[in-house]
Order: C-alpha cells, then structure tokens, then sequence
C-alpha cells in the first residue's frame, strides 16, 4: 500500500517537470508584461508623441507590402511546377526553396551598393523634377529594396504551402475546370486561386512574421519599424518603455495571427488525392518562356544573384580576409546553434514523450505553450531576456560571470524562440510511431524513461534530427536575439556580416554571408522532407 | 547521454575561454573600449613589450560599458574605461565609475581645455567635426558655422548620418549649450528638412555621397577625412580630394572637438597598471602613432606630425561647450525626436 502511494506521488510530480519547458518559455513574455507596467518616465511620452506613429505605419506598411509581392512572386510559381509541364520544371521545383537558404540581411549585403549606384538617377531626378521629387525618390529607394529583398527571400513559404494545394487537394476541381473548358489563365483565377486561398494566408502569415521580425535588412536600408525601435529604446536605457513598444508588437502580431485564422476558417473541399492525380499539361513555346520568367524572376533576385555577387567578392577578398576572425566567428555559430539545438531537442522530447506518457489536457496545453514561443516577436523575447540576464548579472556570487549570464540569455532566448521548430517534427514523429508498443512495455514493467529510452526514442530518431537540424539552422542564422543578447566581444557568422555591412565592407561582409546560405543548404534537406511528408 | 555531456563541457570551454579578463594577475590591465581601431593593437603590444604588463581589452560602445560598469559596482575586473566622447566620460564621473588621478605627466601633456578639472579622466587624442563642402559647387565662404546648416538655402544639399550615433548628439550638446534648448530644436529641425537624404551609413559614406553630386556639403569627424585622403583605394582618394574642409564657428565660439579619453575605474584592481598604460598614451611615439594610423589629432594638437594635419592648419576649438557635453546630451534625444531627425 504505501509503495502505490509512492508511485502516485512521483507521478503527481513529472507533469510539473514535463510543464518546465513550457514555463520557460513563457518567462520572457511574464518578465515584459510586468515591467512595462513600470512608469518608464517623461521618455515614453516622448515616444509615443514622435515615434510610435512612425513605428506603426512603416511596420504595418512593409509587412502589407512585403508580403504582396511574396504572394505574387509565389503563388503564380507554385502554379506552374505544379500543374504545366515544360523544359526545366523539375529544377524549378526545388531551386524554388534555394532562397529559404538565404537569410535577409545577408541577400541585403549585395543589394546596399545599389543605393550607392543609384545617385546619379537621383541627381537626374532633381535636375528635371527638382527638389521636392528628388527627395521623395529618396525615401522610396530603400522602401523598393527592403521590400524586394524580403519578400525574395521570404517567398518560398507562400510557394511551398500553394505547391501543395495544386498538386494535392485542387487537383480534382482543376481537373474539372479543364475539363468543362476553361482556359489556364480563368482556370488559374477563378479555381486555382479561390481554392488555394487558405494556404495562401498560412504562407503569408509566416512571410509576415517574418517580416514583423526582421532586423538586419529593415536597419541596412534604414526603415524605422517597430523591432529596430525597440532596440534603440532599449540601448538608449528605457528599458520599461521598450518593454511597451514590445508589447506593442506583440498585439500587432496577434493581429497578423488572427487575420490569417479568420482567412483559413473553415474552409475544406471535398477531394480524394490519392485518386485524382493531376494530369500536367504540357506548355507551348510561349507558355513556357512565360512560365520560366515567372519561376526565374523570384529565384534570381532572392537566390542567384546576391549569391553569385557574394561569392565573387569572397573570391576577390581572400586575400586580405580576416581569417581568424571569420573562424572564430563561425565556431561561436557552430557551438551556439549545436547547444541549443541539443536543448531545444530534449525540450521537444519532454513535452511530446512527456504528454504521450502520461495523458492529461494539461500536457496538451503544456506543448501548445511551447509551440506559441514562435509567435513571440524576437523583440520581445530580446528585451525580456535581456532583464533577466541583468538581474542574474546583479546577482552577487554571478557578477563576475556577467558573459556566463549573457551565454545563458542567449540559449534561453533561442530556447523560446525556436523550441517550436523541435516540437512539430518530434510529435509528428512520435505520432507515425505506434502508441501500443510504449504501452506494452509499461504494460511489462517499464518505467516511462525507460520505455522513452528503450523503445521511442530510437524509432523516433529520424525525426529527432530533422527538429535538431531545423533548430540548428534557425539559430546558426539568427541574427536578432544574437545582436542583442550576445556576450561583449563575441561575433557569430551572423553579426558579422552585419556589423561589416555596416561599416560599408561589403566585399568583408561576404564571405560570413557565404558561409550562412552554404551551411543553410544543408538545413533545406530535413526542412522539405518533412514539408513534403505533412499532407500525407 | 556522455555524448550530451561532452557538447555541454565543449561549450562551457568554448565560452569560459571569454572569462579570461576576470582574472587577477599582478601585470595586468584590463580595458573596456569603445575604440576599435587597429592602431590600438599595436598600440596595447608595444606597451606589453615595455612593461610586461599585458593589457586584456573588452570592446562594446560606451553606453553598454557605463551599464556594465554599474551592473558589475566593486566587482568589476576593469581598470580603464575608454570611450571616443567626453560626454560619455562626464557621464561616467558623475555616476561615479571613475576615480581621480593625480599625474603630473598628464597633466603637461593634455591642454586644461580637453580634460576633467577634477582629473577623472585624460584625453589622449582630438577629433573635429567639421564641415566639408563640395570644392566646384560651394564657393569659399558661403557656409561658415553649423547654425549656417540650418538655414533655407541649404535645402535638398545636406547630408549627415543618424542622430542615434554619438558624434551628433555631442554636436548637438554644443549648440544646446551655446543657444539653449528652443534654439537648438530649431536648429536640428532646419538641418533636418535640408538633408539630401534621410540619414544612412557612417561620415565616410556622406563625404561618398557628396563626391558623386548628391549633397553639397556633409558633416563629419576629421579622421574620416583623413583617413580617405590617404586611402589605398584610388576611387576613395578622389572622392576626398573633391572636398573642401571649412573649420566651423572660426569667428565665434569655435569648432566642436571631442576626445578620446581614459578614466580609471572606481573598483580599478591595477590601478599603477592602469596610470602607466595612460601616461604611456600621451607619449610623443604613441601620438605618432595615433596621427598617421587613425589621422585623429595628438592631443599635443601638434599639426605637423603628418602632412595631411600640415595642410589643414590650425584653427580654434570650442573650449566653451566642451566641458557641459555629457549633461546637455541628455536632452539630444528630445530635439532630434522633435526635428524628426532619424
């Protein structure tokens, strides 16, 4: 009898160990909630009288803008891959995601010459159209670039999630509209679109939260939006006005959230894709050269040629490269993102294995939670994380481990950050496993980690390492938290290339940049088996 | 699960190897700086060479090392603070970082003008911030002080970087200074509707931009200047050869100087390390460094240690705002919101 109650006991205490994860990341968001409560002084009216309003209407209108034109550079290319045939679609169909490879900030290194390039067309302007026009044509430049690069960067979301819709489950009524004899372009508008507008709104609504995000291409090109605004607050030492600005975005966010459920609805259509394949039609010479400036167009801008001009300024600067620095910045990369990675991975294994093992709604909610770190704006988690490394740093047996708490600040940020990223392969991983086998061996004796150890965890490895690769990657490029949270004197590959591009050594800033997208190639890998595999 | 353990003490190395400043060796000097030029490091080696004293450097901009600094109160492993604004350095006084210093070699070497009355801290070199002009567009004499940047006629001709960077907020501490507050909001809401463009880059790309015809005139720190006129690269070169330098205010209060300057921290462990390294910067090899290498001025204000400084000539400095700066910044942030200057 007592050894039941003791079995009970412990089993009373893991759901709170399984919510830890969770509560982490809530933290953050807890920490900002709190202090913005805290009278930031004369300062905040100050920013709200001549900031916020500039803040919102550049946030709102780039992340409108940005993602437009992602729609537009994505869905008419999902469209063509999927439903015509011509020379060079099956290339089309995974160079599409090349630009996935590229973050934005390091496409933006070889797109800011152009602003440089550009003043003789502006000179131009103001000696036909004068002052006022030169002006203007001033602030629309870096508007045109910051939009462009984003939105070629970002596009691939958009494009992955309509690929899916045309090949999979519109393939039928497509089918029929052909059939009924519409042409390409009404079947495009009128069936093609209307039926893939649910998953136009889930692309876009991550182009958007990346955007909402976006640091470095937003401060290359000198857009004022709210995360740059929260950063400058933050180091001018308004650290409880910034937290309002933060939460500022952080209701725009859930705004961007809501518009795109509200979009999504409920929306179904009844089709059997296993039994309707698409049947691709082959296009005409015309047909295909139109279908090639649609796949190329968004390819060349996001991938190809930021990526051929970086590599041909690598080449030409090796010579007087900083080598060991690069090193140096490339094993703090490497380290960083192998450490939260292997973090983000048990965290993942808690909460998935964790539920799984003991049931309950509350370790349903547990995993929700950590999945809602994704949607915190990196600002956010910058600014609440920085505060609880300022207070373990005041802590008096940490002070003189002030850059041990800033390491901490950093795993802890990337933590909530991306813990998302492990959680949806590992419960998708855990979910293709059958459930009866872990049942069985509690059934014979286990006890759950020996079952997790035993018997899921090595059926479920393979998705293991595709949410550890996943988080390996979004970290090894992070260039947000990292800029803010990182430790004095202490470079990745990604704050380099943006301090370099901010001191205008763009041929410096390359070869860092390179080095991201190669080592983001590899991420794409697990990143498109996995998309492939989620409609099944 | 060893394998785990492994990534975790691999990591743990892999940062404690940046835990180095807080040790306490005797021959030891370790600096938080906001300088990052690489005359320094030959500058720290020499000094290692001739005295055994290694000096350990934490680089970040100065208003992250004063939070530091408070953050870390007696337990902080930092012996000197150096920034590249006096402002920064009063700041640091008054919220009581710094410790004074009595050092008779200082004091020669340093004009009373440029350092603390209560020595706090020293300056070891000078930098302008000066107007340039385009030479075929701006005829001699038609731009004179900074409040001439304000005015109508300069409309679509301006350029200058973002207010967010320090050397601005002490130029315009200069003017909050000599005009007050009202004025000074006029004066940056007038230089803001003149800009050619809305701020971006540093002073190197405003005197670029000026070159290629977009601006007439830009404002920037003279060893930006400097350092272009001796560029390697061609291009450079003649882009700063297109320039006139005009010295502002030569009629009334002068032209706006910053330093950059040295304190002793409160908490200082080694502070003989830290008076050796700072005496040893105001040597005559040191500043000749610092003048060829950076093109920043000795704080002799010497003008003949290199030809460029020879050229320039020399000029009268505002000794009159220069020791209000660090509490007249405070407001900077205010009129530069008010003036809509990013």
């Amino acid at each position: 009898m007592p050894k039941t109650a003791l079995k009970n006991s412990r089993h009373s205490l893991a759901p709170l160990l399984i919510w830890l994860p969770a509560l982490l990341v809530l933290l953050p968001v807890l920490v900002v909630g709190w202090r913005a409560f805290e009278s930031p002084g004369p300062i905040w009216q100050q920013i709200v009288e001549s900031r916020l309003l500039g803040y919102l209407w550049q946030s709102v209108l780039l992340i409108a803008l940005v993602t437009t034109l992602a729609v537009i550079f994505g869905v008419p290319a999902a469209w063509h891959v999927s439903v015509h045939d011509f020379p060079g679609r099956k290339i089309f169909e995974w160079a599409l995601l090349l630009p996935l490879a590229m973050p934005g900030f390091v496409a933006a290194v070889a797109y800011i010459d152009s602003l440089e390039s550009l003043v003789p067309f502006y000179i131009w302007i103001r000696q036909h159209f004068g002052i006022e026009a030169f002006l203007i044509s001033q602030k629309i430049a870096p508007w045109v670039l910051s939009v462009g690069v984003l939105s070629a960067t970002l596009f691939p979301y958009v494009f992955l999630s309509c690929r899916a819709v045309f090949t999979r489950e519109a393939a039928g009524s497509l089918e029929a509209a052909r059939m009924l004899g519409a042409g390409q372009f009404r079947v495009f508008l009128t069936v093609a679109v209307p039926m893939a507008r649910p998953a136009i709104a889930a692309g876009a609504s991550l182009v958007a939260m990346e955007t909402i995000n976006d640091y470095g291409v937003v401060s290359a090109f000198g857009l004022n939006t709210l995360t740059p605004g929260i950063f400058r607050t933050w180091t001018e030492g308004y650290p409880s006005a910034a937290m309002r600005l933060a939460l500022v975005l952080m209701t725009l966010t859930l705004i961007f959230i809501g518009v795109e459920r509200w979009q999504r609805g409920n929306r179904r259509f009844a089709s059997d894709p296993a039994e309707t394949p698409l049947a691709r039609r082959r296009l005409g010479p015309t047909g295909t050269a139109l279908a090639w400036c649609v796949c190329a167009a968004p390819l060349l801008l996001g991938f190809l040629i930021p990526g051929w001009r970086m590599a041909r300024w690598a080449i030409q600067s090796h010579a007087t490269m900083d080598w060991a620095n690069h090193f140096i910045a490339a094993a703090n990369s490497f380290f960083l993102a192998a450490g939260a990675a292997t973090l983000i991975t048990a965290g993942a294994i808690i909460l998935v294995a964790g539920r799984r093992a003991f049931h309950g709604r509350s370790l349903a909610l547990a995993q929700r939670v950590g999945i809602l770190g994704y949607t915190f704006p990196s600002a956010l988690v910058a600014v609440g994380v920085g505060t609880i490394v300022s207070w373990l740093a005041a802590f008096p047996p940490l002070t003189t481990l002030a850059l041990s708490a800033s390491t901490f600040g950093l795993m802890l940020a990337y933590f909530v950050r991306f813990l998302a990223v492990g959680i949806q392969p590992t419960a998708a991983g855990f979910e293709s496993v059958s459930g009866t086998l872990h049942e069985a061996a509690r059934t014979l004796g286990a006890r759950p980690i020996r079952a997790l150890f035993q018997i899921d965890l090595p059926l479920v490895w393979p998705a293991l390492i595709a949410g550890a690769t996943l988080a390996f990657m979004d970290v090894f490029k992070e260039l947000t938290l990292t800029l803010v949270l990182r430790p004095f004197d202490f470079e990745t590959l990604a704050t380099r290339t943006y301090r370099l591009t901010g001191e205008s050594r763009i041929p410096e800033a390359a070869l860092p940049g390179l080095t991201l997208v190669i080592v983001s190639l590899i991420g794409l890998i697990p990143l498109t088996r996995l998309l492939r595999n989620r409609p099944q | 699960m060893r394998q785990l353990r492994n990534k975790q003490l691999r990591l743990s190395l892999a940062f404690s190897a940046l835990l180095l400043p807080a040790a306490h060796a005797a021959e030891v000097l370790n600096v938080y700086s906001h300088r990052h030029y690489e005359v320094d490091q030959q500058i720290n080696k020499l000094f290692t060479e001739k005295t055994g004293i290694e000096v350990k450097i934490v680089n970040a901009e100065a208003d992250q090392l004063i939070e530091r600094l408070k953050s870390e109160g007696a337990n902080s492993p930092a012996d000197l603070l150096i920034t590249v604004d006096a402002g920064r350095m009063q700041r640091a006084k008054t919220d009581g970082l710094l410790q004074p210093l009595k050092s008779e070699i200082l004091e020669k070497a340093t004009p009373a003008s440029l350092r603390d009355a209560d020595a706090h801290w020293f300056p070891y070199t000078v930098r302008a911030r000066v107007i340039l002009a385009a030479a075929d567009r701006v005829k001699a004499g038609e731009i004179k002080d900074y409040e001439d940047l304000a005015k109508p006629e300069w409309k679509g001709r301006v350029l200058i970087r973002s207010s967010s960077n320090s050397y601005n907020q002490s130029l315009a501490a200069s003017i909050i200074s000599a005009h007050g507050e009202e004025k000074a909001t006029a004066w940056a809401k007038g230089v803001a509707s003149n800009l050619a463009r809305p701020p971006q880059g540093g002073d190197r790309d405003q005197i670029k931009a000026v070159a290629a015809g977009l601006a007439d005139v830009c404002v920037v720190n003279t060893y930006y200047f400097g350092l272009l006129l001796n560029s390697p690269d061609a291009a450079e070169r003649a882009a700063a050869e297109k320039m006139r330098i005009i010295f502002p205010n030569q009629d009334g209060r002068g032209t706006h100087v910053n330093v950059s300057a040295a304190g002793i921290t409160r908490h200082s462990k080694n502070p003989e390390n830290a008076k050796a390294f700072l005496e040893f910067l105001v040597t005559p090899e040191v500043q000749k460094l610092i003048a060829t290498g950076t093109y920043e001025y000795p704080i002799s204000m010497d003008f003949t240690l290199t030809p460029t400084h020879q050229q320039w000539g020399e000029f009268k400095w505002d000794s009159e705002t220069f020791p209000k700066m660090g509490a007249d910044q405070a407001k900077t942030s205010r009129i530069f919101d008010a003036a809509g200057w990013k």
